[in-house]
């Protein structure tokens, strides 16, 4: 039994899924269902079609190079089984699995990093300059209260004065 | 297989384009975008190779194309692995098969599916034959291009010595 790697999107193939395309040229293609075969049929370029690994590599959204990728290369040579090796893999396995997630996570921190400021800033730059599409700039003068305050003045002391203000 | 890919949807564009002369070009375009989606969702369905199948020779026998007289096996038609009576319709002008002469044959390459045993599909891109005697021993000595596994069970062991890949 071989988990393979579908040609399209380089998801595994486990037993029992996907069509095998063998062409003339002796080449063999595995897909693992029939989204990735159609856009094999359309001649669609993986590299080029957004939802699989290989766009995701090429444009540096998932890690390229790291060590836990060396435990998954395709080995020709078959192992004698060995019950104490068998475990051994078997813990190994779940181990490399984290090791991996963890650093995908980290990755993908790394690549957000700065995302929230970059929000925060543009959101506090639309407002100042789109702000005439909520309230009409006239509104705006008298109400000192609806623009952003640029100094903390405490609310109770700015109330009272209003007050005193409407009243007179 | 892309060639002929290629020449089916110039074909159809040009019919289509014929066809829808003097619309404006949004509902042209909405139309063009239907028919091209009706016929890329029809993509060829491939059936059991039967009579009037004309397949491709792989080996060196001499002939070049048969087509199938008769699937020996199977109600609906032969399918990869099959064994086939065929009536040879293009030959090398010196082999040791020639045109006309009814031949029996293996399929080697199927274009539709078949399903192996651990629940996979494989498929081929063409069909392809190698010719046999009646006792089911290859009448050429090379074969060419891949060939699937299925032939072990089938008993063709030969044809998968003489093979050059195993696919």
């Amino acid at each position: 039994m071989r988990l393979e790697k579908c040609w399209f999107c380089s998801s595994t193939v486990y037993p029992g899924h996907g069509i095998q395309f063998v062409r003339n040229d002796a080449k063999i293609f595995r897909f693992c269902r029939s989204k990735c075969h159609k856009n094999f049929k359309m001649k669609r370029n993986p590299r080029k079609v957004k939802w699989t690994k290989a766009y995701r590599r090429l444009h540096g959204k998932d890690m390229t190079q790291d060590s836990t990728f060396e435990f998954e290369r395709k080995r020709n040579r078959p192992e004698r089984y060995d019950r104490n090796v068998a475990e051994n893999t078997l813990k190994a396995i779940k181990k490399i699995d984290k090791v991996r997630v963890d650093r995908e996570a980290r990755h993908h921190a790394l690549r957000m990093k700065g995302k929230k400021a970059k929000e925060q800033r543009e959101a506090a730059k639309e407002l100042e300059q789109s702000i005439h599409m909520v309230k009409a700039p006239a509104v705006l003068q008298q109400e000192p209260s609806l623009t952003l305050p640029k100094i903390k003045v405490k609310v109770s002391q700015q109330q009272s004065e209003e007050n005193h203000a409407m009243e007179e | 297989m892309a060639a002929r890919f290629a020449s089916r949807l110039s074909h159809v564009g040009r019919s289509v384009f014929g066809g829808l002369g003097n619309i404006s070009s949004g509902s042209l375009r909405t139309s063009l975008d239907s028919t091209w989606n009706n016929f890329l969702s029809q993509q060829q369905q491939r059936t059991f190779i039967q009579m009037r199948t004309v397949l491709k020779v792989v080996d060196n026998s001499g002939a070049k194309k048969v087509m199938c007289i008769q699937a020996l096996k199977g109600k609906k038609g032969a399918r990869l692995g099959d064994t086939i009576v065929a009536s040879v319709k293009e030959a090398h002008p010196n082999g040791k098969v020639k045109k006309g002469e009814v031949v029996y044959g293996v399929v080697v390459r199927a274009a539709m599916q078949r399903g192996r045993c651990d629940g996979s599909e494989v498929k081929f891109d063409d069909n392809a034959v190698v010719l046999l005697d009646k006792q089911g021993q290859p009448r050429g000595t090379r074969v060419f291009g891949p060939v699937p596994h299925e032939l072990r069970k089938k008993k063709h062991l030969k044809i998968l010595t003489l093979a050059e890949h195993i696919a």
